[in-house]
């Protein structure tokens, strides 16, 4: 028994035990049929799948999937200025402009949350203060709509869109753009046809970080949805731990999962596709 | 964009992320129950804060749980990260995709294999399962910031200490270790906050004897309008910026050396 | 430095697994006088354990999943208590342990759901009926379940997050018993709940009180003991029994079948058969007790209170809810996904 074997058995054992032999399991699952009362048995079968594509689930799934992609643009769509901003200053404003952005996401995201919560409520601040400056005649309905899930959500994952979209304009070479405006481009052509692909790898990187997490967040919509089945992340925790269906819930698990093999696919092709044009790393992610 | 066309936008940003939180802040200070409107200072939510024994017995369970598995984490990411940089063994790719797999699954999905591995294994869900999968959700970060430290050391140290006799074990620990250390802290630190901080992967392993903080926080929140809540919110605002200064000032030194 | 870690990680850990006495408890959330809790502890030396839940299938899921162990006392309703009885997730109680029984009331004493009480012992009884504030609403306008569909209430409404006291209240609407099991039944229950989706604007069994002392809901769904909480700070808010009859429901103490503390759940369940306790309770969260001896203690105003305590006719008019067997919950489950997802 030495250190080497040690270190490799530790390694390759933790993984298989809880990474790897897990997600096998979840696969099979998702192959069972389900018993509401010893929730997956033999034999196997497709129904789960075929399930999720019946009218009945399908369009909970299209509609949650729709939602958590209007929050990731609408990230995308703060995050590009604000990260192309923000690497255009000197290097330690650039630090502290970052670390004010990181550092609420440091606070307990349900907390945050809350805030939210408090913000949005019928008597809350945004209300009281626009119906207090006579901009709306009585207050407004924010709290419990999709409009109060899609704002907690990009609340609680605008960070993430920036950091990989800043990173990209932070290797983007000054010389490059010189030369296009030598060359006589102008402003939008050098956005379209030099800065927007250089940075492709950046928005690719963030959609990813941002879109499956948003999927997921169950407790958003528990909170500032009423509790409704806005995201894919409430489908799958209703389906395991209220209706039983493991099979089902598995099913929606392993295509969220393949969702993310193909987000990954493109997110790999158009990284190569920039390397080879632009010369850049691969340090993304 | 003009220049002061860009700091406006910097601002709203700004604002959009920082309001709710200052929300949260005076309101904890606020005697008015529903916090609609200003009815003077108080301390009393914080005192009712420490009174409530559930809460604090959830926060001393979180804190257990965060030190312990960020410290397994710690460890054991070290190793494999220096596994992975040194040595070369059948399903190396497979253990970088595994832990590459960890990080990008979104946590539903980490959380609901966890259930079944646990269902399957027979380990109860409480304090174990807890620990297990927040080691685990917690290594690849580690795996990752020791890594980049490790390639970014002269492979030569290594080989000098093994011609002067030292065997792997030795190497690792004389020299290995001092010189990740920074980044093992960072690791560290990122592990305890991401154990801290997490609900998803929680709520589906946690069991009837531990509840930890973000549970109770979750149905503290869902039940609504508690000034406690606010408190708790301002208390953990503050003890989460000092732990990232403290990260920072490490990870400072890290660079320097 | 490297030792002191160690110090503390040790001393963590064997705080961990320290033993000593206790009792866990897995309730409904808001569903007890925390000073109970505390004053049991007291008395006893016991230390309680206590989680929440918001519907019966979470806590049956975790117990399912646990396979009945984990909990020393869950407080399921009704038809609940048949369900996990059935499936041997119970085990019996110690009626010797349990001097306090004699304080209930028989009438509320061996029901069909568990006849003999071999299993369970009722908590708490409420019903679940409509709910407004009366400075919004005008109250001739909320009488009926059917009410509810008026679109008037376009994204106004608060249901109660629990697919049984939902689908119970179409079933009603519809002619049918609210415990049916008819396929045929369900669908038509779920075409006439789809017409209502539009007007819910949120989904609340954790604390339904809340929205409507917020302000975000004026009409809905409620529990009669969260009426009476939210009257209590906001008398504008009003419980009425619906026309086509309110569900009713009992809670009740049992012991899982894989407890680990079985004697001091006994102690537990004996204490809060006391008489002085069962009324504290009931004056906390709202809701009637089954506790014969603890009514003389009841303020006057509580115990003629017609939303605490429901005349005779009301309760003869509504329905208790019952086991419906595992096919027509799973058609039940499955239409529950997609109302709340709004369609």
């Amino acid at each position: 028994m030495n250190f080497r074997f040690l270190a490799i058995a530790l390694t390759i054992s933790w993984l298989a035990i809880f990474v790897f032999l897990p997600h096998l399991l979840l696969v099979n699952t998702s192959l069972l049929t389900p018993h509401l009362e010893h929730l997956a048995v033999w034999p196997a079968t497709l129904d789960n799948f075929q399930k999720v594509f019946t009218p009945l689930y399908l369009s909970v799934f299209l509609h949650s999937l729709e939602l958590s992609a209007i929050a990731t643009i609408i990230c995308l769509l703060i995050a590009y200025p604000f990260a192309w901003i923000v690497s255009a200053h000197t290097s330690s404003v650039r630090a502290w402009l970052l670390f004010l952005l990181v550092l609420p996401f440091w606070t307990n995201s349900l907390i945050r949350t809350y805030a939210i919560k408090i913000l949005l409520g019928k008597n809350g601040v945004v209300n009281t203060i626009m119906t207090g400056l006579g901009l709306w005649q009585e207050p407004m309905q924010l709290l419990y709509t999709e409009f109060a899930v899609i704002f907690g959500l990009v609340y609680l994952l605008l960070p993430f869109m920036v950091l990989p979209i800043y990173s990209s304009f932070d290797k983007l070479d000054p010389t490059l753009l010189e030369a296009g405006r030598d060359l006589g481009a102008h402003t939008l052509q050098r956005f379209a046809r030099i800065i927007l692909p250089l940075t492709m790898p950046g928005i690719i990187a963030g959609f990813l970080i941002v879109f499956l997490p948003a999927m997921g967040m169950f407790y958003i919509a528990d909170l500032l949805g009423g509790a409704k089945n806005l995201l894919l992340g409430n489908i799958i925790k209703n389906l395991f731990l209220v209706a039983r269906d493991w099979p089902l819930g598995s099913a929606f698990s392993v295509i969220m999962m393949s969702i993310m093999a193909l987000m990954l696919l493109v997110y790999a092709r158009v990284n190569h596709y920039v390397q080879r044009r632009g010369g850049l790393d691969d340090q993304n992610l | 964009m003009t220049r002061t066309s860009r700091w406006f936008f910097l601002m709203a940003v700004f604002i959009y992320l920082y309001a709710p939180i200052a929300i949260l802040v005076v309101n904890s200070f606020n005697s008015s129950k529903y916090g609609h409107s200003w009815k003077g200072f108080t301390w009393k939510w914080y005192d009712k804060l420490l009174d409530n024994n559930a809460l604090m017995q959830a926060f001393w369970h979180s804190l257990t749980v965060g030190l312990l598995a960020a410290s397994f984490a710690a460890v054991i990411g070290t190793l494999m990260a220096f596994s992975l940089y040194r040595y070369r063994f059948a399903l190396k790719k497979a253990a970088g995709g595994m832990l590459f797999i960890v990080m990008m699954s979104p946590d539903i999905v980490l959380a609901i294999t966890f259930l079944v591995i646990f269902m399957v294994l027979g380990i109860q869900l409480g304090f174990w399962s807890l620990l297990i999968s927040h080691i685990t959700f917690c290594l690849p970060f580690v795996v990752i910031v020791v890594y980049a430290r490790l390639n970014g050391f002269d492979g030569n140290l290594l080989e000098a200490a093994k011609d002067l006799g030292a065997g792997e074990a030795r190497a690792f620990f004389t020299v290995v270790l001092p010189l990740s250390m920074p980044a093992i802290v960072s690791g560290w630190l990122l592990s305890f906050t991401l154990s801290l901080d997490d609900v998803i992967v929680s709520s589906f392993v946690t069991g009837p004897s531990y509840e930890i903080l973000p549970i109770r926080v979750f149905s503290m929140v869902k039940i609504g309008v508690s000034p406690e809540v606010n408190a708790l919110a301002a208390l953990m605002l503050v003890v989460s910026t000092i732990l990232v200064l403290i990260a920072q000032l490490f990870i400072r030194k890290g660079k320097n050396q | 430095m490297n030792k002191t870690l160690l110090m503390t990680l040790l001393l963590l850990i064997t705080g961990a697994v320290q033993a000593e006495e206790k009792v866990v408890v897995y309730n409904w959330s808001e569903y007890v006088d925390d000073s109970v809790l505390e004053d049991f502890t007291k008395e006893t030396g016991i230390k309680i354990e206590y989680s929440t839940f918001d519907s019966n299938e979470v806590m049956y899921s975790k117990l399912k999943l646990q396979r009945g162990k984990g909990y020393d006392i869950v407080v399921p309703s009704t038809y609940y208590i048949s369900k996990m009885a059935k499936e041997g997730l119970l085990q019996k109680l110690d009626k010797s342990q349990l001097k306090n029984i004699r304080n209930l009331n028989p009438d509320l004493l061996n029901k069909d759901y568990d006849p003999g009480n071999v299993y369970s012992l009722p908590y708490l009884w409420g019903s679940t009926g409509l709910c407004y504030n009366a400075d919004e609403v005008e109250p001739a306008s909320v009488t009926a379940w059917k009410d509810l569909w008026d679109p008037k209430w376009k994204g106004k409404l608060l249901f109660t997050d629990d697919v049984r006291e939902v689908f119970h209240m179409a079933l009603r609407i519809n002619g049918h018993s609210g415990n049916s099991e008819d396929p045929a039944h369900i669908t038509q229950a779920y075409e006439l709940l789809k017409k209502v989706i539009p007007n819910v604007l949120v989904f609340n069994s954790e604390a339904p009180r809340e929205p409507y002392l917020s302000g975000d809901v004026v009409v809905g769904m409620n529990w009669n003991g969260e009426a009476v909480s939210a009257a209590q700070e906001n008398p504008a808010i009003q419980y009425v029994y619906p026309k086509e009859g309110a569900v009713f429901w009992v809670d009740s103490f049992a012991i899982p079948v894989g407890a680990e503390n079985v004697k001091n759940a006994h102690a537990f369940i004996d204490y809060m058969l006391r008489a002085e306790v069962a009324k504290l309770n009931t004056e906390y969260v709202g809701y009637a007790t089954p506790n014969q001896a603890a009514l003389p203690l009841l303020e006057q105003s509580t115990r003629e209170n017609p939303v605490i305590f429901p005349p005779e006719k009301i309760i003869a008019n509504g329905e208790f809810h019952r086991d419906i067997g595992n096919d027509a919950l799973q058609l039940m489950h499955d239409y529950w996904q997609k109302l709340k997802a709004g369609q």
